[in-house]
């Protein structure tokens, strides 16, 4: 290929492809996919098991080991931010928030080792936000009731209705699509530069410009960006649902 | 094969809620759950420490106390003691005095006594001596008119009176 190739546009050029399906069954008429993104999470979770076992086996009161420190700081951090978002009330959801964030970063980030990114199906992050969709709806209709809760739907005027169920479904919607977007096109920038970069290696018989560019960018669409998302997304929920919850605590 | 690139697949989604569910139990019981046991096992060690500390502190307190008052007490008791021989002291020089002056008053009274019963016999042996002069002179004088019977009597009676005149003037 030449680099006019790539000015023209190569016809087998780039192509980016969805998660790729190891195998499919059909429950009830529904077909269910065993996907690339489904697997790479159950090798995340094996990842993420073992790290917190070791983080946190042996744990002491005092003469502290430095894995203790980092499992006492994570664990601390986490509480704090959750208590700083949503109140003391909802400390027991700070598991959860620790789990979608590491979750979240971790599926970012598979894509450092060369797998196929989690955060780069749209299922996913749509999973997540449907989780934070039904907490938020949840506490609505716990702190209101769901009188109040359905009455909030026609505030300040029934004709306000389709408007207001419009917003409550966007909210997952933009939460999923929003971190789907970014880690997907990091994923497609990237593979337009390698791309770019190979024409150019063609073209000058040096292959230097693949080595060094692609990895400053990653740090870029990888690290910073597959970290940001992450974050976005549980301050996104945890504000959501403080807000469903209505209690501010002073 | 792969799935489209934006497309929504419930098999994906529901197997990413499974998941997600199994991290979060990971989390809330292999990190959140240990770490939590252990910070309240720590602030209760931290509290009984500091509950120690304070029953160690009242009992050095108390001690203190204790030293204290008895030291006190023993400066009290060496005041009494001094005082106690301070009194003892004054009550002997008391005494000391006391037996002085009454000693030297019973000299003076034995003295006094003596002075008088020496007296007492100089003046009974003056009235013989008296009594005797007078009786030799009588009879020098005359001699053979007045027997030695009526001369005693004589005598006798003008002596009594002399004595009475003398016990009368002492009077």
């Amino acid at each position: 290929m030449h680099i006019t190739d790539f000015l023209r546009g190569s016809p087998d050029g780039i192509d980016v492809k969805g998660p790729g399906v190891l195998c499919s069954f059909d429950i009830a008429g529904v077909t269910i996919n065993l996907t690339e993104t489904v697997v790479i999470s159950w090798g995340i979770i094996l990842a993420v098991t073992l790290l917190l076992a070791w983080l946190t086996h042996d744990l002491k009161t005092k003469d502290i080991s430095k894995r203790q420190v980092v499992a006492e700081w994570i664990v601390t951090t986490v509480y704090g931010l959750v208590e700083d978002s949503m109140g003391k009330r909802w400390r027991w959801f700070a598991p959860y928030i620790g789990a979608l964030f590491t979750f979240s970063i971790t599926g970012s980030l598979v894509s450092m080792i060369g797998l196929r990114s989690v955060t780069a199906d749209f299922n996913a992050p749509l999973a997540w936000a449907l989780v934070t969709f039904v907490f938020i709806h949840g506490t609505n209709i716990k702190t209101h009731g769901l009188g109040g809760y359905l009455k909030g739907y026609i505030d300040p005027v029934p004709v306000m209705l389709p408007i207001n169920v419009l917003s409550e479904v966007s909210t997952p919607v933009s939460m999923s699509l929003r971190h789907f977007g970014n880690v997907v096109s990091g994923m497609v920038i990237t593979s337009l530069l390698y791309f770019a970069l190979s024409v150019v290696t063609k073209s000058i018989g040096v292959a230097f410009l693949t080595i060094g560019v692609p990895a400053v960018l990653s740090l870029y669409f990888d690290l910073f960006s597959g970290f940001m998302q992450a974050f976005v997304f549980i301050m996104l929920t945890m504000a959501y649902i403080s807000n469903a919850d209505g209690r501010q605590e002073a | 094969m792969n799935l489209d690139f934006l497309t929504i697949d419930v098999g994906t989604i529901l197997f990413t809620l499974i998941n997600t569910f199994i991290i979060f139990l990971v989390f809330k019981h292999l990190l959140f759950k240990r770490v939590d046991d252990i910070l309240e096992k720590r602030r209760q060690e931290v509290t009984t420490t500091y509950q120690e500390a304070d029953t160690a502190l009242a009992s050095a307190k108390a001690d203190q106390e204790k030293y204290t008052a008895a030291l006190a007490g023993a400066k009290e008791e060496a005041a009494q003691i001094r005082t106690r021989a301070e009194q003892r002291a004054r009550q002997q020089s008391d005494n000391i005095l006391e037996d002085a002056r009454r000693e030297a008053q019973a000299a003076r009274e034995k003295a006094m006594q003596d002075t008088e019963r020496e007296k007492e016999q100089a003046r009974t042996e003056l009235k013989g001596e008296i009594s005797d002069l007078a009786l030799e002179l009588a009879q020098r004088i005359m001699e053979k008119e007045i027997n030695k019977e009526d001369h005693e009597r004589l005598i006798g009676d003008f002596l009594q009176e002399i004595d009475t005149a003398g016990e009368g003037g002492k009077a």
